[in-house]
């Protein structure tokens, strides 16, 4: 379906056994509780609070933003693990990274918290920091996978509403759900196709999803007021903007993704 | 934070040996360490540090270390709805941590309005005990009265008591929408009294996140305080000893529970727990037998709505699919009392869940309605009651209309009858006279949990020795001993029709369901004490979370303790055993009317079971004082003055 990138503008790296994975949602089952939004701070220690919106402290939320049970459709919003991440794209610093597994991961420690990637992403789902501005996401429980088991929000759904597999065999299941209750797929195809795969029975905007284009790294032009700040402001320090500069100069064919939008995949 | 900023908690110094201003023991995992102490009265909130570890060791948290501070707090003479009159509301170390089923609960406690001589404790799930450890406390302690009707608003450093103005007179389900609004925090969760409280109904509920309630009377101190409701928020867990142990623990009690967890399917046939044993309160408790009280409901929209991180689902909600109600909501707990409540005046289908949103939303506990307004709806079919005395209502068995305008008088005390409801089923029968007291339905002027009990003898014996006069601490009927405890217990199968046993069991239960309580964990995510390793999941949850090294035999001190307290509570307010049995509405203790029970009753063994309980327990069986050596055996030798001395007879 995709051709092989020529060249990943980004790191690409492997966790375990280089098997594609993929998380399903099955909105049909899902109750609006809410245990996997909580499950993502428990196991990544964020503080509680704030699970309306995303943020640098919620990686995950169920949309819409109404009291649990208040509504009859819900949606799961957090980071799609796209298959050709337009956010490590245009990284200025390459510190995100893609995982085979299909973790797409922001390495807190290379971050400069320039916010390109907060811009970027089509589903707006990167945080940042409050302290240090850094980006924040959901890592597809990285940490979980390279020991062999399933991401954390997944394993505390008490609905059945949240699986993880291999991502052939949740292609297959979310068709063959999508077939037999009259929904469709979402995730497949969306910037490329992602590691999450919903099987939605409203439109994507009733379960609070974006309208996402099939190409792979949807054009975005960085705004001039992010250079702006990567340029003068104080986040990511004088070695940060070094970092960057650095790897403009070496790898210059990446720029494409931020400054000539289109041009890319 | 400073200390002259207005609205921002203290920290005090030694206010007390109790509550030290520096540790000399290091704080346990699993708590957050601050209680906070709300004076309505002067506005004054102070952070109290948590007592010391030896404490927390021997009572942990919940029923147990509230009670453990009330009983050190509450004036002698404080009258349970007076301004003396103090609540202590307290979560356990498993609260909010997330990471195990049923970690939920908060407990108050206070005088009962209700009895006015026992315990009143009160325990809610659902997310607003979470909300209060995010805001960086483990309990509270409220005391005073407001100047106006107020909130609370705890969010950590931030405690204002602010106006309650624009939510005064709302039920609680706009309450609660609304303070949501004006603080602004669309995460903050409300604990809130509807007009009941407001008028100070002794059995007013506090409602907490649509579907769940605090009963046994603690709206009505809220309602007495002026206190409206509590709104929490925050950032904050607790902090965990060995969060991969606890994660490991929480996974195996998740699977214990995984052959109890609630389906839809059951919420679209089910006549409610009564179902079970195949009795329900009908008409007064004078039928058992189910017929068609589940009509209707399988043409409903079910969502269920599980309590904070708890996999076993037991609240939910309904969207009403047939009928007059259709297309109404509703929000209801894990118990189905509520049920029976309706069922008790004749209701079937979905007339009963549209009336349990009512009453709800109004704030009255439903047992407490159910028999006042059952004798009510008695005397009126036996002629002691007429239209001149109900404003007008048709109290006919199965009368909606009549039962609805009923609820709003209960909460608002309206009229005459609408005043004796409120007061309860004692002052009820009372003032109709004749043989009314003969048809009530009451354990020390409370409610017991209203379903049909009368069939099973350790739900009587639970009912009957409650504290609250109404539902019991955490018994249940378990008819062998628990797996997990198999090298110290080994009993059974007990004969349900026979009472050899049953004592035994009653009091096993009862301290491990409070040992549950204690953790902050909440006793239907541990509602088969028998299954394999249900009791040893938990206590590695609590080890896990604490980093001590609790055993179930720990387990069964700390819940005998909270028990033991509840006694020396109850003896300071004049209670005795015998009120147990004697303090009883006469219908609860008559035989089963009909049914596939017909006949049998607990009567013919009383006060003999009851007494065998308290002597198992360790206390006395007229006066259920503990014993010297009971509170010995548990450490409680600081309350010596009330243990029984005289020779047992
Ligand atoms: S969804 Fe956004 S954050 Fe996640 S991989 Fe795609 S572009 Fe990056
Ligand atoms: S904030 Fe900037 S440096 Fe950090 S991950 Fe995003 S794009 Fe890269
Ligand atoms: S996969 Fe992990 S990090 Fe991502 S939302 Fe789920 S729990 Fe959070
Ligand atoms: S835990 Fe499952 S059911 Fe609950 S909100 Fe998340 S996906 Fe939906």
């Amino acid at each position: 379906m995709n051709a092989p990138l020529e060249r990943t503008p980004y790191p690409v790296a492997r966790l375990l056994d280089g098997q594609a994975r993929a998380i399903l949602f099955d909105a049909a089952k899902c109750i609006g509780c809410r245990q996997c939004v909580e499950a993502c701070k428990d196991w990544n220690d964020l503080p509680r609070g704030d699970t309306g919106r995303i943020g640098g402290t919620t990686w995950l939320t169920i949309e819409p933003p109404v009291m649990e049970g208040q509504s009859s459709v819900w949606g799961r919003n957090s980071c799609m693990h796209c298959q050709f991440p337009l956010c490590a794209a245009v990284c200025p610093v390459e510190a995100i990274t893609k995982y085979e597994e299909g973790p797409v991961v922001i390495d807190p420690a290379r971050c400069i918290g320039c916010g390109f990637c907060i811009e970027a992403c089509p589903w707006q789902v990167i945080g940042r920091n409050r302290a240090g501005g850094k980006a924040r996401k959901c890592t597809l429980c990285q940490d979980r996978l390279a020991g062999g088991v399933s991401p954390f929000c997944v394993s505390a759904c008490p609905a059945g509403a949240l699986e993880f597999g291999l991502l052939e065999e949740v292609r297959a299941q979310a068709r063959q759900r999508a077939a037999a209750n009259g929904a469709t797929v979402y995730g497949g195809n969306e910037a490329g196709g992602t590691q999450v795969l919903h099987v939605l029975n409203r439109t994507p905007a009733e379960h609070g999803l974006a309208a996402v284009a099939a190409q792979r790294f949807p054009p975005h032009r960085v705004g001039l007021g992010a250079i702006l700040r990567m340029l003068f402001g104080a986040s990511g320090g004088l070695s940060g903007k070094w970092r960057a500069l650095g790897n403009a100069l070496r790898k210059p064919w990446r720029l494409k993704y931020r400054y000539w939008p289109g041009r890319g995949g | 934070m400073t200390a002259e900023e207005p609205g921002m908690a203290q920290q005090v110094m030694a206010a007390d040996d109790l509550f030290p201003a520096t540790r000399k023991t290091p704080l346990p995992g699993g708590y957050m360490g601050r209680i906070l102490r709300v004076n309505l009265s002067t506005e004054n909130f102070e952070v109290l540090p948590l007592p010391e570890e030896p404490l927390l060791k021997k009572l942990w948290g919940g029923q147990a270390l509230a009670l453990y501070i009330l009983l050190r707090e509450l004036a002698a003479d404080a009258q349970p709805l007076g301004p003396d009159a103090k609540v202590v509301m307290m979560t356990g170390p498993l609260t909010a941590t997330g990471l195990t089923p049923g970690g939920t609960k908060m407990c108050a406690v206070f005088l009962s309005p209700i009895t006015g001589y026992t315990l009143g404790r009160a325990a809610t799930s659902g997310f607003w005990p979470m909300a209060l450890r995010a805001a960086g406390y483990d309990g509270l302690i409220l005391e005073g009265v407001a100047r106006r009707p107020s909130y609370l608003y705890i969010d950590e450093e931030r405690v204002e008591l602010r106006d309650a103005s624009p939510v005064w007179g709302l039920g609680t389900r706009d309450t609660e929408n609304r303070l949501r609004e004006l603080v602004g925090h669309r995460d903050a969760r409300v604990a809130c009294i509807g007009p009941a409280g407001e008028h100070v109904v002794p059995a007013a509920m506090l409602v907490n996140d649509y579907n769940h309630n605090a009963a046994h009377g603690l709206g009505a101190l809220f309602g007495s305080k002026k206190l409206k409701a509590i709104v929490a928020r925050g950032t904050r867990r607790p902090p965990l000893h060995d969060k991969k142990a606890l994660i490991d623990a929480g996974r195996r009690w998740r699977k214990v529970l995984e052959p109890t967890v609630y389906t839809v399917q059951q919420r679209l046939k089910s006549p409610g727990y009564g179902g079970l044993w195949g009795a329900i309160t009908r008409n007064n408790w004078r039928s058992t037998v189910i017929t068609d009280e589940a009509r209707g409901f399988d043409q409903n929209r079910v969502t269920l709505r599980p309590c904070f991180q708890c996999q076993r689902l037991c609240p939910w909600d309904v969207e009403i699919g047939e009928g007059p109600h259709k297309g109404k909501g509703g929000h209801f707990n894990a118990g189905s009392e509520w049920m029976d409540t309706f069922y008790n005046l004749g209701l079937k289908g979905n007339d009963v869940l549209q009336l349990t949103e009512r009453i709800n939303d109004l704030g009255i506990e439903c047992g407490h309605f159910a028999n006042a307004a059952g004798l009510a709806f008695e005397a009126w079919e036996k002629g002691l009651l007429q239209a001149d005395r109900t404003q007008g209502l048709v109290l006919q068995w199965g009368n909606h209309a009549s039962v609805e305008r009923l609820l709003e008088q209960c909460a608002r005390r309206e009229g005459w009858l609408g005043n004796l409801l409120a007061e309860g089923v004692e002052p009820l029968a009372k003032a109709l006279g004749g043989d009314a007291p003969q048809w009530a339905v009451h354990t020390k002027g409370g409610s017991p949990a209203q379903h049909d009990w009368r069939p099973r003898i350790s739900d009587m014996l639970d009912n009957l020795t409650g504290s609250g006069g109404m539902k019991s601490q955490g018994g249940g009927s378990y008819a062998v001993s628990p797996r997990d405890l198999a090298n110290t217990e080994q009993w059974g199968p007990l004969d349900p029709a026979l009472p050899e046993g049953w004592a035994r069991s009653q009091m096993l239960a009862e301290q491990l369901k409070q040992a549950c309580g204690l953790m902050g964990c909440c006793w239907f995510a541990l509602i088969d004490i028998n299954a394999e390793d249900a009791l040893n999941s938990m206590m590695d949850s609590l080890n896990a979370t604490t980093g001590w090294n609790m055993t179930l035999e720990d387990a069964r001190a700390a819940g005998h303790r909270s028990m033991i307290l509840q006694s020396i509570f109850g003896a300071q307010h004049g209670w005795r055993a015998e009120h147990d049995w004697k303090h009883v509405g006469p219908r609860f203790l008559e035989p089963v009317p009909d049914g596939k029970y017909q006949g049998f009753t607990i009567a013919r063994w009383l006060p003999d079971i009851v007494q065998e309980y308290y002597r198992l327990s360790g206390r006395h069986e007229l006066s259920g004082r503990p014993l010297p050596g009971t509170l010995e055996r548990l450490g409680l030798e600081e309350f010596a003055a009330w243990a029984e001395r005289e020779a047992r007879p």
